[in-house]
């Protein structure tokens, strides 16, 4: 069955985000000014407004802040996941993201957990990023 | 005193809300319009003036300033300002209102809301095309109301806490709905109930959301000194604070406590006044944690301790800070904090029949969201 659900609508801010997802690789918005790590993938700095942006490829690890378990048919295409996870994950960069974990019972589901990057190919031309528990604990506290 | 402020020199001398309940029932071709005309009307009865004194018109809401303009004839309009289509523009509103007065843009400004939601079936939480800013959409993520729950999460991580601890709330409100006849809810509600209630975005369930409906909320500002030759006692505005909050995940990560603190600061502390001078509180209860957070962050309760604070009565009428009275966005009706205002009006007025908090003298408004916003309104004495 066509995939149904939404997708994104890349534009000249995040192309280049969703080109590198696409080959599976997490790579993030850098200020080459003052070295600000931002998301989402604005084509200028938060910090110092700066144009001069570079990608690098990013930890792909981060830790659940928060998780809600969806249990209404808000949008399309996720009628059938219901009841599915959202989490908004805190990298190692601190930059925050929403995504889905995926293989962790939703009772198991909980702030604080240490998650990794998993590479979905949803369609020809999109791959989501989504996070699954990560498999040794975050580097955050190595050097 | 702070040169900001201009607490006591203006005030709310006329207000008007819809018959919420009645208007509970569809009808398709009920308009915004027709709903803010009634309530203009209905103001300007509450505060004895002549339409023709109106000269300043400030819309909230998803009102806009020209068609009701024209409905009501109002002609001789010096100062307008009409805001986002977005709930929480409410004190913001109120703010503007106020300063127009007491720089003498305006003499008498009329503010409003008006929404047809409910008639018009408004599908809130997710718009068809767009995949938001973090692209929350195209992993399934739509609403504020599944922001605050997981916010709620990280709370209950924190802080621990349970779901049934929360549904105080959602009780108190319902209580205090079945009081006020407009109220759109008036089913006695159990904790029972409530949580047999279905999840929306677990561990939020139905009765921590907001309604949908329809209705229109007017008043009319102007100078306290114009006030005091008006038909009633004048609710004085103490004054108004925001803090943004500009974050794209919506939700404060620490629960709002820079932006109640900033707005307590701005707001209370030039007046000398402290939570214990509030009598209660009239506040924005989109979703049931929002008001806990706002309840930490003005210092009510202590940090992460709020789900105990709220427990046996103490936000209801009779206990020690009765919270929505009239049974705000929950039990009342959802008119994005003008029904709060309103009902803190008539609450300063001892108007509030039923519902009446004794000797009310201060009652404080806040907000919480992307743009926090406060208000504090008093008595006349």
């Amino acid at each position: 069955m066509a995939y149904d659900k939404p997708l994104p609508v890349p534009t000249r801010e995040d192309r280049p985000f969703w080109e590198a997802a696409r080959e599976h690789r997490f790579v993030l918005p850098r200020c080459r000014e003052c070295g600000h790590v931002w998301f989402p993938p604005y084509e200028s700095c938060q910090r110092c407004l700066s144009f001069e942006r570079e990608w690098f490829e990013a930890s792909e690890r981060g830790v659940v802040w928060g998780y809600t378990l969806m249990q209404q048919p808000y949008v399309p295409g996720y009628r059938d996941e219901l009841p599915y996870n959202v989490v908004l994950v805190e990298l190692e960069e601190g930059p925050m993201v929403y995504s889905n974990l995926v293989g962790v019972p939703d009772d198991e589901i909980r702030p604080g957990l240490a998650v990794e990057a998993v590479f979905e190919d949803v369609t020809e031309e999109f791959t989501l990023i989504r996070f699954r528990r990560a498999e040794e604990p975050s580097g955050r506290d190595r050097t | 005193m702070s040169d900001r402020s201009f607490a006591g020199r203006t005030a709310i001398v006329g207000i008007a809300t819809s018959d919420f309940r009645a208007l509970y029932g569809r009808d398709p071709e009920r308009t915004r319009e027709e709903l803010a005309t009634h309530a203009i009307r209905g103001a300007l009865e509450d505060a004895g003036l002549e339409k023709s004194r109106i000269d300043g018109l400030v819309t909230g809401g998803t009102s806009h300033y020209e068609p009701i303009a024209y409905r009501a004839g109002l002609t001789d309009v010096r100062f307008v300002a009409d805001y986002p289509s977005a709930g929480r523009m409410c004190a913001v509103a109120l703010m503007h209102a106020a300063m127009a007065v007491e720089h003498s843009l305006a003499n008498y400004v009329v503010l409003f809301n008006s929404v047809c939601f409910r008639s018009q079936q408004n599908r809130f939480g997710y718009s068809s095309g767009s995949t938001g800013l973090m692209y929350e959409s195209v992993y399934g993520m739509a609403s504020p109301g599944a922001q605050y729950s997981m916010a709620f999460t990280r709370y209950q991580h924190l802080y621990g806490g349970s779901e049934a601890q929360l549904g105080a709330f959602a009780l108190a409100f319902r209580k205090h709905a079945r009081l006020n006849p407009v109220a759109i809810m008036q089913d006695e509600l159990t904790l029972d109930d409530y949580l047999a209630a279905r999840y929306i975005a677990r561990p939020l369930r139905l009765f921590d959301y907001c309604l949908v409906n329809d209705g229109a909320v007017a008043y009319i500002v102007t100078s306290a000194e114009r006030a005091r030759d008006l038909r009633h006692k004048p609710v004085l505005i103490g004054g108004t604070a925001e803090r943004a909050n500009f974050r794209e995940w919506y939700v404060d990560l620490e629960f709002w406590a820079d932006a109640c603190g900033s707005m307590k600061r701005d707001l209370l502390d030039p007046l000398g006044v402290t939570t214990a001078d509030i009598d209660c509180l009239q506040v924005y209860d989109n979703f049931s944690p929002s008001v806990l957070w706002g309840l930490e962050g003005f210092g009510f309760a202590p940090r992460g301790e709020g789900l105990d604070w709220i427990q046996d009565g103490r936000i209801e009428l009779g206990g020690e800070l009765p919270v929505n009275t009239s049974g705000g966005l929950i039990s009342e009706a959802y008119l994005q904090g003008w029904n709060q205002h309103a009902e803190a009006v008539r609450q300063l007025r001892g108007e509030a029949g039923a519902r009446q908090v004794p000797d009310c003298k201060r009652v404080l408004y806040w907000c919480l969201s992307a743009l926090p916003n406060a208000s504090l309104l008093y008595a006349d004495d």
